[in-house]
């Protein structure tokens, strides 16, 4: 088997708060082959965002290695970490916060084409129709402001922006807990469909084990920092043996559909 | 309602704006209705106003018309107050701009900087840069703005520093953005609202400024200036005030026709925002 | 069963911008005491703003028509500063509820509306509310008035929002915050609020409760937060809880803690339910009655049970259907990882 995609081991990230030093990230390591999906879900503080920004090098961790596709990423800079950042997207929480309030959506779309070079200047625009089409929406949305479209649009968007360089990764924090559960569904369905058209990976962060349970491959259970227990994500989540692990299935809202 | 409608309901502001219309309307027409030099002698020495009526505001003590006088200075008054003003909020958007993304030792030096600026009072630093530089408009503008930017640069820093931390911010870099794009298209535009909520004190300060100097004859002499005209008349205050009176209210409306139109401005946009 | 409230032909249109939009269309319902009833549905929908509506924090500029009629027995006499009881400000014989003015009173009593400036201090709400109360009376007496009292924000409604940290007053101890709502609302001196407080702050099981009474909101997690906003709530000892989203900005575990917890205090203290939400599983759990809305309308009404096993709507179904459980279906498994 070759290489893993992305392979993080001992990874740490430790934050002082009024004179203490807190490990939000503490020597976690995991890895992601190509074309999977692996979600990290964990109650809120145990450093499943953290994790999404060191690994989008969007923070510098104190310690611990990250190899993106045989590369050592966190020795890049300047313009080869941005070069290289075409390869690994991020999808966030709340679409409306993710854009600027300024932008409209072909701009959004354009600027990933234009940064890394993918189309000329004349033909963005028929790239950006593609992408929006390809994320199930009309072409005629281009010349809309993001604060004038649905949510679930928006979040569409922003997936059609992280496809549009052609990504091995991404990471999605949380992309579709904001979401009403009838557009949920769709938004997920689509990412399945990118999936298994482009083999991308996804780091898929959660706190919602229904949704981990419906998309992801393999499950990474943290707690304060730490890897509570991570495996197959249904045998995790059908049978988890650490305490986080049993309180999150417990506590996950249950529909029991029988009648009465 | 639109914001347009919204503004012209605001009497403060409509006032405001009728004020500097006029204003605008005098500077514009200045060389069509004196295409002469306004310097040059009209008629008769200290001719007091409502005389003779090629002389509506009457001449000063070297006979020239105070009518025209006040025209041209308008331009020269406008000219500054606004150039003075938009180089002021420029510098200080920048600065700020820079000094709240890129953090660090860029954010200590350039507001040390900004420190050394603000604890010179800025009338002083105008003067000492026109006394060592020679006046002329050019001069007279930078040295206005010398001591105007720093307020602009701290309110667009502070700005600046909450806006860094936000997702967006996060996605152009997650995009490969570089870091001048992300802080000159992404972040300072959307800092700039209450950068510019101070632009309409900033040339209301500039003309008060640009007066003061042409006052103290440092202004432009081959220009006519309201500043210049009051210092002119001050001599002969006793027996012709209205040569120092006439200036100095245009001065007071100018300045307060800025400041309403600017509030105006301001409230409308800040409507706006909290519906949105 | 009997009614506490309601709700005859509620519409609440927003205005902006010089376009309307109705946010809640036609809405009849009746709220039994005693109950938990949930009302559910997606953004959009209406549920928040028939929340507002209930608890009269409606923005000044929402046009509202249709009655909410209460039925509460008059209050057990209450402290001085007690506001008039007749306030027959929501009449059905006019067929409008008059919102004369932002309802100082009640935001504030009620967890702080998020929109408002915070600190106000709780006894010029309280003035104000009673100059309001006096011009109600004057008008009651050209209407009919009713036997029904009208309810008052914090004392008969307890409003827990989404956001603790905006309806928490940054800059004043927790304590502080729960005991002026039992100081206003029970005319309690301020040590009796303070123990107030704490046996609230206990009920509400935070740790350590001294400690806690003495801490500012930013100290606290958001679990901790919303306990503190819940104790506020209840502070007075209201008729009707209404939870507006109370659970969403809180991960899983601690979002059953507090589902928990307000099922207990709700019981302990024979309150009325009103539970907002967008999950209709946790709605099902938690209520005894869902109400299903969409784009502002009433979709149906019926014993969770019901709703949930044999929905009458399609739309009500598609909810149903779109949930994740940890026993679903995997939505897909054909990009199965690199081998």
């Amino acid at each position: 088997m070759s290489s893993p995609l992305l392979s993080v081991s001992g990874l740490t990230k430790r934050y002082r708060r009024g004179g203490k030093t807190i490990a939000a990230v503490d020597n976690v390591s995991f890895h992601i082959e190509p074309g999977e999906t692996l979600a990290l879900a964990g109650p809120s503080g145990s450093g499943k965002s953290t994790i999404a920004r060191l690994v989008l090098r969007l923070v510098q961790p104190d310690a611990g290695d990250i190899q993106f596709k045989g590369e050592d990423f966190l020795a890049l800079g300047g313009a080869t970490l941005r070069a290289r950042r075409a390869r690994l997207q991020m999808v966030f929480q709340d679409p409306l916060a993710a854009f600027n309030p300024r932008a409209t959506v072909a701009r959004v779309l354009d600027d990933p084409l234009r940064i890394h070079g993918i189309a000329s200047r004349s033909e963005r625009p028929r790239r950006i129709a593609a992408l929006l089409e390809r994320v199930g929406l009309s072409p005629d949305l281009a010349p809309r402001a993001i604060h004038e479209i649905s949510g679930g649009q928006r979040q569409r968007v922003a997936i059609a922006r992280a496809i549009a360089t052609k990504p091995s990764l991404i990471v999605l924090d949380e992309a579709v807990s904001a979401l009403d559960v009838s557009v949920r569904g769709q938004i997920l369905r689509l990412l399945l469909d990118l999936q298994r058209e482009e083999r991308i990976a996804y780091l898929f962060i959660s706190h919602d084990l229904g949704v981990v349970r419906a998309i992801a491959h393999r499950l990474v259970i943290l707690d304060a920092g730490t890897i509570a227990e991570s495996g197959d994500a249904r045998t995790v989540i059908d049978a988890p043996q650490s305490a986080i692990g049993k309180a999150l299935v417990v506590a996950a809202p249950k529909l029991d559909r029988t009648g009465p | 309602m639109s914001p347009l409608r919204r503004f012209l309901r605001m009497p403060e502001a409509l006032a405001g704006t009728a004020i500097l219309a006029v204003l605008f309307a005098m500077a514009l027409a200045a060389p069509l209705i004196f295409p002469g030099d306004p310097q040059a002698i009209a008629g008769p020495a200290l001719l007091p106003p409502f005389q003779d009526w090629s002389l509506p505001l009457g001449t000063d003590r070297l006979g020239r018309d105070v009518l025209a006088e006040l025209f041209h200075g308008a331009r020269t008054s406008l000219a500054v107050g606004l150039a003075a003003a938009a180089a002021a909020l420029a510098v200080g958007a920048i600065v700020g701009t820079l000094a709240g993304f890129a953090g660090g030792l860029v954010d200590d030096v350039l507001m040390r900087i900004t420190d050394a600026f603000q604890t010179v009072p800025s009338f002083l630093l105008a003067l000492a840069f026109v006394s060592a530089v020679g006046p002329s408009l050019g001069v007279v503008v930078v040295a206005i703005a010398l001591g105007a930017w720093t307020g602009p640069a701290r309110v667009a820093r502070a700005e600046v520093l909450s806006i860094r931390e936000r997702d967006f911010v996060a996605g152009a870099r997650v995009i490969g953005m570089h870091p001048l794009e992300i802080a000159f298209r992404e972040i300072l535009p959307n800092a700039l609202p209450p950068v510019l909520a101070l632009s309409s004190v900033i040339v209301a300060a500039a003309i008060l400024t640009e007066a003061a100097l042409s006052f103290l004859g440092l202004g432009d002499p081959n220009r006519v200036t309201w500043g210049g005209m009051i210092a002119e008349g001050r001599a002969v205050l006793r027996t012709a005030p209205f040569l120092s009176i006439i200036p100095g209210v245009a001065l007071v409306l100018t300045v307060l026709g800025v400041y309403l139109a600017g509030e105006g401005v301001i409230e409308t946009t800040a409507v706006r925002r909290s519906l949105s | 069963m009997t009614a506490l409230l309601s709700i005859r032909d509620l519409t609440v249109i927003y205005r902006r911008d010089g376009s309307e939009v109705a946010a809640l269309k036609d809405i009849s319902l009746d709220i039994a005491v005693g109950e938990r009833l949930a009302v559910i549905g997606e953004s959009g929908s209406g549920k928040s703003t028939l929340a507002l509506a209930i608890a009269r924090l409606l923005p000044a500029s929402a046009r509202i028509d249709g009655s909410i009629d209460w039925f509460l027995r008059p209050p057990p006499t209450l402290g001085a500063k007690a506001p008039p009881s007749v306030l027959p400000d929501i009449s059905p014989s006019r067929g409008e509820i008059a919102l004369s003015s932002p309802p100082s009173p009640i935001s504030k009593v009620a967890g702080e509306d998020p929109t408002a400036k915070l600190p106000i201090s709780l006894l010029e709400g309280e003035m104000s509310g009673r100059t309001e109360g006096g011009l109600m009376e004057r008008k009651a007496q050209k209407s009919t008035a009713k036997p029904d009292h009208t309810p008052l924000g914090g004392r008969d409604i307890g409003f827990v929002f989404q956001d603790p940290s905006a309806s928490l007053d940054p800059v004043m101890t927790v304590g502080k915050q729960i005991a002026e709502v039992a100081h206003t609302h029970l005319g309690l001196n301020w040590p009796q609020a303070y123990a107030k407080a704490k046996t609230l702050i206990e009920r509400v099981r935070l740790p350590d409760p001294d400690a806690a009474l003495r801490a500012f909101p930013h100290q606290l997690s958001g679990g901790q937060k919303q306990r503190v906003a819940i104790a506020a709530a209840i502070a007075a000892g209201p008729k009707l809880l209404i939870a507006d989203e109370a659970t969403s900005a809180l991960d899983t575990i601690v979002q059953a803690e507090i589902v928990a917890l307000i099922r207990q205090l709700v019981a302990e203290d024979g309150m009325t339910l009103l539970f907002i939400s967008h999950d209709i599983a946790l709605a099902a759990a938690l209520a005894e009655r869902i109400a299903v809305f969409r784009h502002g309308g009433l979709v149906e009404i019926g014993a969770a049970r019901q709703i949930v096993s044999a929905p009458r709507h399609a739309y009500t179904r598609s909810l149903l259907d779109a949930h994740l459980g940890l026993d679903a279906e995997p939505l897909s498994r054909q990009a199965g990882p690199s081998a």
